[in-house]
């Protein structure tokens, strides 16, 4: 095992965590709201921790990566830096307990967007805005900060990548890793910027517009006040729906459309049925909540935020309907499992891996009539080979077993079977908070949870954030090995 | 077709007239179905007709099996009947009827004995019974224990494997019958639960199922259905003393021991600890209700509805992961959760030796490829249809919990839900849709989907 290169790595990290805390520091310091004091010393903590592991315990890393170790160190880079992130709620007094405050920092680096802190608009700015920040940077993923940043750390990082955020090498910006890693990030910072600038312009506040924005776009979901998003224009939100959209599709497909490819958009498969999921969904939620409530604009706006929001795995909530058929909360169930596209920063399944397994599935169907048909399945017109596929159906298999694991966790806290699927599914596709689960009768209060389950959710959201895999290969005895040979 | 005569035969057990005029019909029609189709031998030798031949004889059963529920004037609504007839012949035991002492005694035993068949599989009945019957017999077979492959066989002739495995459900029958006898329980009780335990499937002559007898006769109950959910191919080698071809399905097996076991002490815990009951019964209660839905039986010892979620959670678990393939038992079937856990080791470890060779293995023999993708889309086909089951609950206004535990209770073959339906409760009070879902699910469940459902494939006929 390389341990310095881990250090390295992920002393470099918390150096960027600590740096990019002085942001959260500069608003409550003009806000003043009393949390600077706990953010700078959770920030002058990090730094040190951060600057020690660089300099001292990484010093002469071989930047070299093998299969093993990329596992490895996506799964322990993604539980340390969560853990170190949680050092500002703990130092501010938001939260009382460690537990709450590794809560808190989970379902931020994770993108998930469920939350311990009750009421919302009593939290210090600075620590609103430290909270959004958590989300931004994991919501296109830590290793592809560290991959931009360190200097040669060419094989392997590929490896990394993949590790963490599966799918999002399928399409390369560029033939150099490091410089599509650039753009990625590049593409994902414009649309920030755009959304915050937007927002701002249309007379919101500084903090709302910032958290709303970072958080939008990584998918995150977590909002600056107990009501959610009700405080809105309708301008602000029109533009927080079309990102939300945008988001749950693939970074590169994006940075396409800005160079003007736009029918690139339509020839990727994946986007389409995104799209074509996105348009049913809309059409079929409006529908319902005619039937139910009678036709307006209202409804019709509601729909189309609320599929893009549980589409994309944000998980935004803005005022209700009074009247919520049933049928809306059974379509978007199942958007929640579906989640969005592959290389996007949003969760849940990803729209490729069912197009792949659906194909699968289907072939299988024939060839119980026709057993020596040679049937191939294919995505963008390009052969997916058998091996993907299988690895593709195991990834499902442990999905649902650690949602269901997960429940059954759960349910020692003395919760209800139906409250405790909710949590699992609303944490392990990363959504965090939807109406949707409200309306099946689950209650989604976090803060009574006890320790462990609250651990729990806290792995659940991780398995949904990075490849199932890394975390599985933590208990795989062969990954604990050395050097394996080559 | 002849098959349809063989519940009528047993009709002859009940004195009321509606079963009489039910037999009459049954017999009837399978005699007319018979000389019809006489001598059209070549008509099932294609494959999609032998699928759509499995869905249809099991229909028409179903169909056929709900006149004497309809007849005696059990029910008045079709929608009971065909339920009830279809909870009997796929073995699930989930039941309409909240009180099940008022039902007349012919029908009780209708019951039973639907599920006695229903639950050795009446394809395996048609097989031997029929074999005049030109169907391609092995598609047909695996259609019925899909994914058994082979795990299933004693002989190599069909007809044989079919026939050992009859003598020993016969066998197993009759021992359990004198067993539960000599033990205290009166002949018609013995009888009627024997039937259903054997087979997995869990209809009791009592609206608290078996919480009234004695805890010997509870436990014998429970090795019957310990047995019920055990691979019949290694009861006949360990019957005959074949014990050398034991091996074969011992990890299978160690492993359904072991799952039975850890669940057994887990769920003994809790109730001992968090609900406070006595030592003795908890061991019971926990013996019982593990192997009652680990082997998809649902019968109970106790009112369940009252015990920790956890444990309920457990056992819904259980029943997904089934008994062994090759039982009578449903669920998904343990081989397939073996290969699945070992598949996901193999994905990981292959990653590290992408040039090895390192198969996924079973009684250290590697499985084929293609059998490892027959579990996977197996099980994946198995979760989209509990999911599209459970948000068909939803929209009929079936309550959450209650909805997760109809949808696993009756796809696995379980029984008993959560809620209403759950512990000795029924499903009367299901909207009339949600019961006719119900149905389905059990069919599916019974034929592991992938047989009814090829037949909505898009294009099937002309593929």
């Amino acid at each position: 095992m390389n341990v310095r290169l881990l250090f390295r790595i992920l002393g470099m990290l918390y150096v960027i965590m600590a740096l990019s805390m002085a942001l959260p520091v500069a608003v409550s310091l003009f806000y003043g709201d009393g949390s600077q004091f706990g953010l700078s010393l959770a920030a002058l903590s990090i730094l040190a921790a951060g600057l020690f592991m660089r300099n001292f315990m990484g010093v002469g890393a071989t930047k070299q990566l093998d299969e093993r170790e990329s596992y490895w160190f996506t799964a322990v880079i993604w539980i340390a830096v969560p853990l170190a992130g949680a050092l500002p709620y703990l130092f501010t007094g938001a939260v009382r307990t460690f537990t709450d405050a590794a809560f808190e920092s989970f379902s931020g680096f994770t993108t998930t967007g469920s939350s311990v802190l009750p009421m919302l608009d009593h939290v210090p700015e600075g620590l609103l805005v430290w909270r959004a920040i958590s989300q931004w940077i994991g919501g296109v993923g830590l290793i592809l900060f560290v991959v931009a940043l360190l200097r040669r750390l060419n094989e392997g990082s590929a490896r990394l990548v993949e590790a963490e955020f599966s799918g999002a090498l399928q399409r390369r910006l560029h033939p150099r890793m490091k410089r599509s890693v650039l753009l990625m990030w590049a593409v994902y910072s414009g649309m920030t910027l755009t959304l915050f600038l937007l927002l701002l312009a249309d007379g919101n506040g500084f903090v709302d517009s910032l958290c709303t924005a970072l958080c939008t776009v990584s998918t995150g979901g977590f909002m600056t006040h107990s009501a959610g998003l009700a405080g809105f224009s309708a301008f602000s939100m029109s533009c927080i729906t079309v990102f939300m959209f945008l988001s749950g599709i693939n970074l590169a497909l994006l940075y396409g459309l800005l160079k003007g490819r736009w029918r690139a958009l339509w020839r990727d498969e994946e986007a389409r049925r995104y799209m074509s999921i996105f348009i049913v969904s809309v059409v079929a939620c409006s529908v319902a909540f005619c039937i139910a409530d009678g036709l307006s604009v209202r409804m019709l706006a509601f729909s189309v935020f609320h599929v893009a929001s549980t589409m994309s795995t944000c998980g935004f909530y803005t005022e209700a309907p009074t009247v919520w058929p049933t049928t809306v909360s059974v379509i978007t169930f199942l958007l929640v499992f579906i989640g969005a596209s592959a290389g996007s920063t949003g969760g849940g399944l990803k729209i490729k891996r069912l197009l792949i397994t659906g194909r699968y599935v289907r072939n299988y169907f024939v060839r119980m009539i026709h057993p020596h048909a040679v049937l191939d399945v294919k995505v963008d017109g390009i052969v997916v080979e058998e091996q993907y596929v299988g690895r593709i159906f195991s990834f499902v298999f442990l999905y649902l077993l650690f949602a269901v694991v997960g429940a059954l966790v759960l349910t020692f806290s003395g919760m209800d079977m139906s409250n405790a699927f909710c949590m699992s599914a609303a944490n392990i596709s990363n959504l965090g908070p939807s109406p949707v689960f409200n309306n099946l009768g689950a209650s989604l209060d976090y803060i009574v949870l006890p320790g462990f389950a609250k651990w729990a959710l806290m792995v659940l959201m991780l398995a949904g954030r990075i490849e199932i895999f890394a975390l599985v290969s933590l208990t795989i005895p062969a990954y604990w090995r050395g050097r394996c040979c080559h | 077709m002849l098959v349809c005569l063989v519940p009528a035969i047993f009709y002859g057990d009940g004195t009321a007239l509606g079963i009489t005029l039910a037999a009459a019909l049954t017999m009837s029609a399978g005699i007319a179905m018979r000389f019809v189709l006489r001598g059209r031998r070549l008509l099932y030798s294609d494959r999609r007709l032998s699928y759509a031949a499995v869905a249809l004889v099991w229909l028409l059963l179903v169909v056929f099996g709900s006149l004497p529920f309809l007849f005696t004037g059990a029910t008045h609504s079709m929608t009971d009947a065909f339920f009830e007839s279809m909870s009997g012949l796929t073995s699930t035991g989930a039941t309409v009827f909240s009180d099940v002492e008022t039902l007349p005694p012919s029908i009780l035993f209708w019951r039973s004995i639907s599920q006695w068949i229903g639950g050795f599989g009446i394809i395996l009945l048609v097989l031997a019974i029929v074999p005049t019957l030109h169907i391609n017999r092995h598609s047909l077979y695996t259609a019925e224990v899909s994914g058994a492959d082979n795990t299933g066989k004693t002989s190599t002739s069909m007809r044989g494997t079919v026939r050992h495995t009859l003598v020993i459900y016969l066998l197993l029958t009759l021992f359990f019958v004198i067993a539960l006898h000599l033990s205290g329980m009166t002949i018609w009780e013995s009888v009627n639960l024997t039937f259903t335990n054997i087979s997995t499937g869990g209809f009791s002559i009592y609206s608290d199922s078996i919480a009234r007898f004695t805890p010997l006769q509870q436990y014998l109950l429970a090795a019957s259905m310990f047995l019920g959910g055990v691979n019949f191919a290694l009861l006949y080698s360990l019957f005959t003393f074949r014990w050398s071809r034991l091996k074969n399905k011992l990890d299978q097996f160690g492993f359904y021991v072991a799952l039975a076991a850890i669940s057994v002490v887990g769920i003994a815990v809790v109730l001992y600890t968090h609900d406070g009951i006595g030592l003795d019964e908890a061991v019971r209660c926990a013996t019982v209700q593990t192997l009652s839905s680990l082997t998809t039986t649902g019968s109970l010892s106790a009112d369940t509805t009252q015990w920790w979620t956890p444990v309920l959670l457990l056992m819904l678990l259980l029943s997904f992961c089934g008994g062994m393939a090759g039982s009578t038992s449903g669920g998904i079937k343990i081989m397939r959760v073996l290969i699945l856990f070992r598949n996901v080791g193999n994905t990981l470890v292959n990653r590290l030796h992408p040039h090895a060779y390192n198969p996924v293995k079973l009684n250290g023999k590697p499985v084929p490829d293609d059998m490892i993708v027959n579990v996977m889309v197996i099980f994946f086909v198995f979760c989209a249809t509990m999911l599209s089951g459970l948000l068909a609950f939803l929209v009929c206004g079936v309550s959450s919990t209650e909805a997760l535990g109809a949808v696993v209770g009756c796809l696995t073959g379980y029984g008993p839900g959560l809620g209403s339906c759950g512990g000795f409760g029924s499903y009367a009070l299901f909207p009339m849709v949600a019961k006719w879902i119900c149905s389905v699910l059990m069919l599916l469940g019974r034929l592991e989907c992938m047989t009814i459902l090829i037949l909505f494939l898009p294009g099937f006929w002309k593929i």
